[in-house]
């Protein structure tokens, strides 16, 4: 999947964004995108159920598109967050995972108590031809089809950077030459920067992982109340 | 109800590019690829034939080393070794590892123990043909609140829902669903709704608190659970246990429809005679699970009705319910067509031919050994296995007790013995749950 491609893709997503701010419920726009044969059901109202801490988000220090050595953990903290560990040249699953990011950030457009709260982050598991340069040039495929949730960008430095990232965060993964085997795994990770949830091949609903980020931003405010 | 036509255009208009890409990397259906058919949908798949059989099997006092133990059994057709053992790791004593299940990236193997409530978590995905255990969770009945009697371990993304039995407060058959992370750290305890907890609900009056099997269907949103029995009573010599009226009705006569993202029942139904193993069929549009309620050997269907609403329905029968022969472990082909039916009395395997759903038409059984228990078939549906191990104190006693392992063909007619392994002349023990595996999943 090349970066033009998905842009392409992208493209016609985001011209049907201003729909739904006609269509849709004018706090969830989300609801807008209506169910699907492969997503059958009605989202809950967020908040009218519990996201259990799964574990917590491991740090590490990363790439970002402009080749600065970023701290993850100081990136997670203090935002909700949905983490996305991809591969550029990824021809299988990889690519469904971008286009969900693409569909939330494309929500969070519409909604401004999202778009200020929540960042999407796309961290490269194949360091050896994901440069920062590569990871920008995914960056700039994505960014300039249309406002939203700021997204960024992260690679490592190496194999000996990633693979504790790959072992805290639970994301296996075997080489066979230039491909990799490995279970698409997307991350809901909260401002204390707990993982919160786990979303693979038959969870990526955009209009669940929005209904999640909503369930968690509730808790922040009633917290932030409480204090 | 869902308007299908008007979702799916609404969903194409937003992500026309997701559903392309779902099709173009054939993620989508799981009829693409390999694989035995009573697993998550989206766990990691087998791409050819499975390569070994791993067997949980109970110890038994004198035979052998006397522990629990993972089997691993070569099913390799062209190996020097097929049909034979080829690995044996105990974990160390009886626990009744009676059930467990795969991680959603097939790297690791879950034993549970029904009578110690200690799991034990095997790595399959280093060296296939020689797992190795690399952990032990002693504290599930602490960390869980008072669950006891692990049974079956069910991949969720990056997750284990594991199914409990009982509770140490009074061992009866009130209990919860448990979340642990892939690598055996506790998440979250979710009790089975009793019908004071689900209040408000439809059927709550049915809800019993019970708990076996649990297995969900994402496209829908739902969880359905199954119900047992407690400690008390598994535990029990069964000849004891049947003369005793009062621990006889303290079997599951629930299964529960849960919302599978809030992890909340939705509606209780009244599925009397202990309601067993899950099965979803596999169809895009197939909305439906079967199971057997193995005290009335009565076969169930699970499904959504033209109204969207969740329904129950009695469907077909196991045997002569007169005599009942206890139906305990179900499997459905991939193209939701064939069920197995397995019943540990009179050690045979029914088919039923369920292209009709809600009318299951038997078509073929076969008496596989004095006592039968799990059944596990093969993607394609042409390779099938048994083993025959209820439950230590349930199983037969003396020349009934068989226990094996057994490897057959089935050409759509009939099963052609191709192995059978003898799992007292090996001293090994009672064999119960199978899982595959194979190299191909983790070579890239």
């Amino acid at each position: 999947m090349n970066a033009r491609l998905l842009a392409t893709l992208a493209a016609g997503l985001l011209s049907v964004a201003p729909a739904l701010a006609h269509d849709g419920a004018p706090h969830r726009p989300e609801l807008a995108i209506g169910r699907s044969a492969a997503f059958d059901y009605d989202p809950p109202a967020p908040g009218s159920y519990r996201l259990a801490a799964i574990k917590a988000a491991a740090d590490a220090e990363v790439l970002d598109h402009r080749g600065r050595r970023v701290s993850l953990g100081g990136l997670l903290a203090g935002k909700v967050t949905v983490m996305a560990f991809i591969y550029t040249r990824c021809a299988d699953v990889c690519p469904l995972a971008t286009v969900l990011l693409h569909e939330i950030r494309g929500i969070t457009a519409l909604d401004a108590t999202l778009s200020g709260a929540v960042q999407l982050v796309t961290l490269s598991f194949d360091p050896e031809n994901d440069t920062p340069e590569v990871m920008a040039m995914q960056a700039a495929g994505l960014e300039h089809l249309g406002e939203g949730a700021p997204w960024h960008f992260l690679t490592t430095d190496g194999l000996r950077a990633l693979r504790p990232i790959l072992d805290a965060y639970g994301q296996p993964l075997a080489r066979n030459g230039g491909e990799y085997a490995h279970e698409l795994r997307v991350f809901l990770v909260d401002p204390a920067r707990r993982i919160r949830n786990i979303y693979s091949v038959g969870f990526l609903d955009p209009r669940m992982v929005v209904t999640d980020v909503r369930t968690l931003l509730g808790e922040s405010a009633r917290q932030a109340a409480v204090r | 109800m869902t308007d299908r036509t008007t979702a799916t255009r609404d969903r194409f208009r937003y992500g026309a590019a997701a559903v392309a890409l779902v099709a173009a990397a054939g993620v989508g259906a799981a009829g693409a690829r390999a694989d035995e058919t009573c697993q998550s949908p989206y766990m990691a798949k087998i791409t050819g034939q499975e390569e070994y059989v791993y067997v949980l099997t109970l110890g038994v006092e004198g035979l052998g080393d006397g522990s629990d133990k993972l089997v691993t059994v070569d099913a390799r057709p062209d190996s020097k070794t097929y049909g034979q053992v080829i690995d044996v790791d105990s974990v160390g004593g009886r626990h009744e590892t009676h059930h467990g299940g795969l991680t959603d990236d097939r790297r690791h193997l879950w034993m549970a123990g029904l009578d110690t409530s200690r799991i034990f978590i095997f790595d399959i995905a280093t060296d296939p043909a020689n797992p190795r255990m690399v952990k032990t969770i002693d504290d599930f009945v602490e960390k869980s609140g008072g669950v006891v009697g692990p049974h079956g371990a069910y991949a969720l993304p990056g997750r284990m829902l594991v199914s409990g039995l009982s509770n140490a407060e009074d061992k009866t058959g009130r209990t919860a669903l448990v979340e642990y992370t892939n690598d055996g750290e506790y998440i979250a305890t979710h009790w089975m709704p009793t019908a004071e907890t689900a209040k408000g609900i439809p059927g709550a009056e049915f809800a019993d608190g019970y708990g076996y099997d649990a297995r969900v269907l994402p496209r829908k949103n739902v969880m359905l659970s199954s119900s047992f029995t407690g400690w008390s009573n598994y535990m029990r010599a069964f000849g004891d246990l049947a003369q005793d009226g009062e621990a006889m009705k303290r079997f599951g006569q629930s299964m529960v429809l849960w919302d599978l993202h809030a992890r909340q029942p939705k509606k209780v139904f009244h599925v009397p005679g202990a309601p067993l193993e899950v099965r979803w069929a596999w169809g895009e549009d197939n909305d439906y699970a079967f199971t057997a309620a193995a005290l009335t050997s009565k076969i169930w269907l699970v499904h959504e009705d033209e109204a969207g609403e969740w329904q129950a329905t009695e469907v077909g029968t196991v045997g002569d319910p007169a005599n009942p022969p206890i139906p305990v472990d179900i499997s459905i082909s991939a193209d939701d067509k064939t069920l197995f039916v397995d019943s540990f009395m009179d050690g045979t395997v029914r088919v039923f031919d369920v292209s009709d759903p809600k009318a299951p038409q038997q078509i073929y059984e076969k008496r596989i050994g004095k006592q039968v228990n799990m059944v596990s078939q093969s993607w394609d549906g042409q390779r099938v296995y048994f083993t025959s191990s209820l439950l230590a104190n349930w199983d037969k006693k003396g020349e009934d007790e068989d226990q094996f392992l057994k490897a057959y063909d089935w050409d759509g007619k009939e099963l052609k013995e191709r192995f059978a392994i003898d799992f007292k002349a090996e001293g090994l023990g009672r064999p119960h749950l199978m899982r595959f595996g194979a190299r191909s999943l983790y070579a890239g």
